[in-house]
């Protein structure tokens, strides 16, 4: 079934692989790659008498000559300070601590900073929820400062005001709502901010008529009412998978998106480490997610399905504790062989098992409270002592607020880190709300659905410019503080609401004196405020002491009438079902989330985890459903519910459940900015619906997907091993023999060990890698021509049947081979192998002949068709100065006709090197961390010299399942990889 | 006489080609480069006369890729206690006063698809000198060196103990190669 490690597998031409990438490679075998995707220029034209190419020629020796008369280079200014500091010295780069504002899971970060500019975020490596790493959409943020359609100041009925008219018309219309009897609300995303909490409280006591709603596009109240029945509080768990032996997931995307990826990345590769304990990973879904992808051992089960899966384990649970009253019903269609398996597997090791469900359904988040309880996770694995306050949405408080609004009951609105006129279920009739009140404040950064209908837009900062604090899980604090001065005009949310209040503090002011109320005396270390501030600062990270008793209440939640509700729900369902009747199943992209970044380029660009689509989303239907409907990959087809109707493309998606259509969310914005209007379909409508019929249009839209882009041509290149051969005795290695000379070797020798059982395939690295080496934004037709400038990318491949295939992510960048077969044909030497064993890259050496491309079998090498910095063609980010703003000093921006590939991260060596020289001491193994490497949550890329046999590295590279990819073309790489493992769910 | 005619042209033809390719060898080297500064600030003056270390103003060279233009505070470390007052130094007290930054003419120019960190050189123990030439002795700043790559690895090569001439390094392939101390890969500088 997978990949194993021999050699002899090579497959014939025509002949099916063992591991695939696409349904057609399965289907009807390998076929040769066309070689110019795009075909080659002038092919099956008549040669024109006068070519392009005849007039260049021509011209080349006049306009030398007349070049040279004239060659004199532009006057460069050297411009200082007038004021000198030693916190800024132009070319030193500072990290600065600080909470990311991508969404509300509140990552800690540390901030690089070279010369005042933000240029890259970073993971807080003393963060003990997130560790050092980061997700792709905190990696992106950085670019979002540096938005071009951030507002410039504060507008009034759509015009340019000033924030003392803001403030004054804004006061007029708050005290005008007093005496009206109708009421102020405040509508916001979750805050994980204690500190703006508090002033949301203080805003409380001083207008009665004040309220304040939390509305999340995605929203997870659910869990929250269910944990409110159980155990009276609510609330979300703080989840702890690294205590877990066996994790089962229900449609819980925890490694993309769901409620805190980092974090729980991290954990779930500390627990699946095949050398040390290795827990078991059930997951049952309809769509193939990243977590899914990572499963041991996953069950494509259909949305409505899903809880008949819940109560059927429970029913085995229950009889194994010895608890009675899990009602009668009929199994679901998922082998009941497999669910015995798992139900055994979870009671073996109860109190260290862990059930999540990302189900919006009250019911279903009740049994599996009940399931976590029956096996004793609760305080284990399931932590409601210190909960997570990362979403705090509530559904029917924002539906009734919709309704006041229609009934004229709401004066004033104030909107912050919001879009309800994109992502609520019935945006019309929200903006229609709207209309009826008084007075609509948004403190949305741009023109956006819901701000551009607001009468005031009182821009906030960018996190990055702001300070704050937060409290992702309770007890667990973090600071945030402006790492650059405001760039436009903006205020931070928490200034405006004080000074609306008729506060004359600051925000500043106010955090400091809330730390110094309510975390200051919870702590002994630091004997007075401003030394606690200064080291809280410093580190971005406070652990207290909880504030409350400890212990977590015994679960007492009618957990039967739950399971009899979804029995009772299940079989009207069934009844219901018709052929032509499809499920359908929104999800949180892992680029785009919510659509709140739908803006930012690099995210856009970014391929999806699993279909590795760019730019838009899609309709993911089944290999057999496409089969019955005769659908190929991009036909446009039309989803219609009572509600809502959307066109888009399909992608055929092996391991999707058979009668369920994934569409993913945050797509379709209209009103965002250049790079995200118009990408893809907005399918926040459909959430309101379960069952979609399906049309073809006839259209066509071809995806922009790199999942074909290079194919493997049959090699074994993403291998797999079993936990037996593991533990099974070594065969000594072969050394293959080289025809090559040895050559001189530097003081070190760089190399990598990427290890496939840790990478979850989340793709930070390949947007910390775009951040880093300054990589540009091609769009979407470049992405069609197989053009996308990515170093570093991730293989997905399949293996097995199409119906539930397994899944490999393999990160493939440069692998810095010892004898490069791209330098041996390079006529021009812009490429060789430095003494230290990387492989580098001349830019302006290189004069574009690409054979090194051609002549790479790993397929890293990126050519620069276009000169994306001068080509408003390109108009991303690197076309706009502002957008300049985020690129990387220390790596040159490559122009047009030149190669360029994955370098290690050189100038992080260099750096690292310079840090040691200036310390006076030697390199040690940890001080080079690759972009790449420092992103990962699941540290599944490590970095270091090969030369020294104590490094992690060097440990990997001896590790029993390390291998080189296609070490037998004898190009010996310095980065290689561990090999996959699963663990298999024994049977009882 | 044909022969002649024919010989002074390919003469002529050689030494025109010859002249057009040393001209293209020159191309974006500007030694000699000495542009008229804003303020006629004389190096000859502070570093020759007054001895003053150049990492007092320059102290970013120990730290950072660039070794950086003071900022005018740093002027005014002493020139705020010097009663000493020319035309020149007027225009630095004006700057000051209105919070204007001066912009200077920068004279030493890398491409941009070059690494170059003074730090490490400094550190390294290479004196300024080397690369900037009497800089104590000039009134009005000029480019020294002409920058180029080989002149680089000129001195890389010596500091490496490698053989810079071609005789040279036949003679030390035959002997054992040091470890060497200044970079000599393409990636020490081009990133």
């Amino acid at each position: 079934m997978s990949c194993k490690s021999s050699k002899d597998e090579f497959i014939q031409i025509g002949e099916a692989p063992a591991s695939w990438k696409s349904l057609a490679e399965l289907r009807s075998g390998l076929r040769p790659t066309a070689e110019f995707p795009g075909g080659l220029p002038g092919e099956g034209q008549a040669r024109p008498a006068n070519t392009r190419r005849d007039f260049l020629s021509l011209m080349g020796f006049s306009l030398a000559a007349a070049g040279l008369a004239g060659c004199r280079a532009p006057v460069q200014y050297a411009v200082p300070t007038v004021a000198g500091t030693d916190q800024l010295i132009p070319g030193v780069a500072n990290f600065y601590a600080t909470t990311c504002g991508g969404c509300p899971s509140s990552c800690s970060l540390l901030v690089k900073q070279r010369d005042g500019r933000p240029i890259k975020i970073e993971g807080n490596a003393q963060s003990t929820l997130f560790g050092g790493g980061t997700c792709a959409t905190g990696q992106a943020t950085v670019l979002s400062l540096y938005d071009g359609e951030r507002l410039r100041g504060p507008l009034w009925k759509g015009k340019p005001a000033t924030w003392q008219e803001i403030d004054q018309r804004v006061g007029e219309s708050l005290r005008a709502a007093q005496g009206s009897g109708r009421a102020i609300v405040l509508l916001s995303g979750t805050i994980t901010s204690p500190s703006t909490r508090e002033m949301i409280a203080e805003w409380r006591k001083r207008y009665p008529n004040f309220r304040h709603v939390v509305y999340d596009a995605v929203s997870y109240d659910a869990m929250r009412a269910a944990n409110l029945e159980g155990f009276g509080r609510a609330v979300i768990p703080h989840y702890a998978f690294d205590g877990a032996r066996v994790i089962v997931g229900m449609e819980a995307d925890f490694l993309g998106t769901w409620l805190s990826p980092v974090e729980f990345a991290r954990q779930y590769a500390q627990s699946r480490r095949p050398e040390r304990g290795f827990a078991l990973h059930v997951q049952f879904e309809s769509g193939l997610s990243v977590t899914g992808s990572n499963a041991d051992v996953r069950v494509p089960v259909a949305p409505s399905e899903l809880g008949a899966v819940a109560v059927a384990l429970l029913r085995r649970i229950a009889a194994k504790a010895g608890v009675a009253g899990v009602p009668e019903g009929p199994e679901p269609a998922v082998e009941a062989r497999k669910l015995d398996d798992v139900a055994e597997q979870l009671w073996r090791h109860r109190g260290a098992s862990l059930v999540v469900s990302g189900v919006q359904d009250q019911s279903m988040q009740l049994v599996v409270n009940a399931l976590n309880a029956f096996l004793g996770n609760i305080g284990t694995t399931v932590d409601l002592a210190l909960p997570s306050l990362q979403r705090a949405g509530d559904g029917q408080a924002m539906a009734a607020l919709v309704d006041q609004m229609h009934r004229g009951e709401i004066h004033t609105l104030l909107l912050h880190g919001v879009n309800p006129g994109y992502d609520y279920v019935d945006s019309a009739r929200f903006l229609a709300g709207m209309e009826k009140v008084a007075l609509a404040v948004s403190f949305s950064d741009r023109r956006d659905e819901t701000s551009s209908r607001a009468g005031a837009i009182c821009p906030d900062h960018h996190f990055l410019e702001a300070w704050g604090d937060a409290e992702p899980v309770e007890s667990h604090f973090s600071l945030a503080q402006p790492v650059i001065a405001p760039l436009f005009d903006t205020r931070a949310m928490q200034d405006s609401l004080l000074n609306w209040s008729g506060s004359d503090t600051g925000y500043y002011t106010w955090l400091r004196e809330y730390w110094r109320k309510n975390l200051f005396p919870r702590q002994k270390e630091a004997p007075d405020f401003d030394a606690f501030w200064d080291r809280s600062l410093e580190a971005g990270v406070v652990t207290l002491a909880p504030a409350g008793p400890p212990g977590t209440p015994p679960f007492h939640g009618a957990w039967a009438a739950a399971a009899g509700a979804i029995v009772e729900a299940r079989r009207q369902a069934l009844a219901a079902r018709r052929d032509d009747r499809y499920e359908v199943k929104l999800y949180e992209s892992v680029a785009l989330r919510d659509g709140r970044h739908a803006n930012n380029p690099w995210l856009q660009e970014l391929p999806d985890p699993i279909t590795k689509v760019t730019w838009g989303n899609f309709a993911a239907v089944s290999p057999q459903l496409a089969r019955k409907l005769g659908l190929t990959e991009g036909d446009v087809v039309s989803l219609r519910a009572a509600q809502a109707q959307l066109q888009l493309p399909v992608a055929i998606q092996p391991g999707q459940e058979g009668r369920t259509i994934s569409v993913a969310l945050g797509y379709g914005r209209k009103l965002v900015g250049k790079a995200g209007q118009d990408v893809g379909v907005n399918a926040y409508p459909l959430m309101a619906t379960r069952d979609v019929t399906l049309q073809k249009t006839g259209r066509r839209d071809e995806l922009a997907s790199t999942q074909t882009h290079f194919s493997m041509e049959g090699r074994p290149i993403a291998l797999e091993t079993t936990l037996e051969e593991l533990h099974q005795p070594e065969e000594a290695p072969e050394a293959a023999a080289t025809l090559w000379a040895a050559r001189p070797e530097g003081e070190h020798s760089w190399g990598m060990a990427i290890d496939m059982n840790a990478c979850t395939g989340c793709s930070a690295c390949v947007i910390a890698c775009q951040a880093e080496n300054n990589v540009p934004v091609v769009g979407k037709d470049q992405v069609r021509r197989t053009r996308i400038m990515h170093w570093m990318r991730i293989d997905h491949y399949y293996s097995g049947a199409e119906e539930n295939p397994a899944s490999v992510h393999q990160p493939m960048m440069c692998v810095h081979c010892g004898n490069a077969p791209c330098e041996t044909v390079c006529p021009v030497l812009a490429t060789t192998t430095s003494s230290e064993g990387l492989n580098q890259q001349v830019y302006n050496r290189c004069i574009g002949t690409r054979y090194c491309a051609n002549n790479c079998p790993y397929k890293v090498r990126r050519f620069n068709f276009y000169n994306y910095t001068q080509n408003p063609d390109f108009d991303f980010n690197m076309e706009s100065p502002l957008g300049r703003m985020v690129l990387n000093p220390d790596v040159v921006v490559r122009s047009r006709g030149v190669m360029e590939k994955c370098s290690l991260c050189v100038q992080r060596i260099q750096w690292a090197k310079n840090s040691a020289l200036q310390g006076k001491r030697e390199l040690a193994d940890g001080d080079i961390r690759t972009a790449c490497q420092q992103a990962c949550p699941s540290e599944a890329i490590v970095f270091g010299d090969l030369k020294n046999p104590a490094s992690r590295a060097s440990q990997l590279h001896r590790n029993r399942r390390f291998y080189r990819v296609l070490e037998e073309l004898g190009t010996r790489p310095n980065v290689g990889h561990l090999k996959k493992v699963r663990n298999p769910l024994e049977t009882a | 006489m044909r022969l002649r005619f024919i010989a002074a042209g390919i003469l002529a033809l050689g030494l025109g080609t010859g002249l057009v390719a040393w001209q293209l060898s020159r191309v974006g080297i500007h030694q000699g480069y000495a542009p008229v500064q804003p303020i006629a600030f004389p190096h000859k003056v502070h570093a020759g006369d007054y001895k003053i270390p150049c990492l007092y103003c320059h102290y970013a060279a120990r730290t950072s890729r660039h070794a950086g233009i003071p900022p005018e505070s740093v002027c005014m470390n002493c020139h705020s206690l010097l009663e000493k007052q020319t035309a020149e130094i007027e225009k630095l007290l004006e700057a000051v006063e209105q919070r204007r930054p001066i912009r200077w003419i920068k004279i030493h120019n890398l491409p941009d698809f070059v690494y170059f960190n003074h730090s490490q050189h400094v550190l390294s123990g290479v004196a300024c000198q080397r690369c900037h030439g009497p800089i104590e002795q000039m009134d009005r700043v000029a480019q020294a060196s002409p920058l180029t790559m080989g002149w680089c690895l000129d001195c890389h090569r010596e500091e490496a103990h490698l053989a810079a001439t071609g005789v040279e390094r036949s003679l030390a392939a035959l002997t054992q190669r040091p470890k060497p101390a200044a970079g000599l890969d393409c990636a020490s500088c081009h990133y």
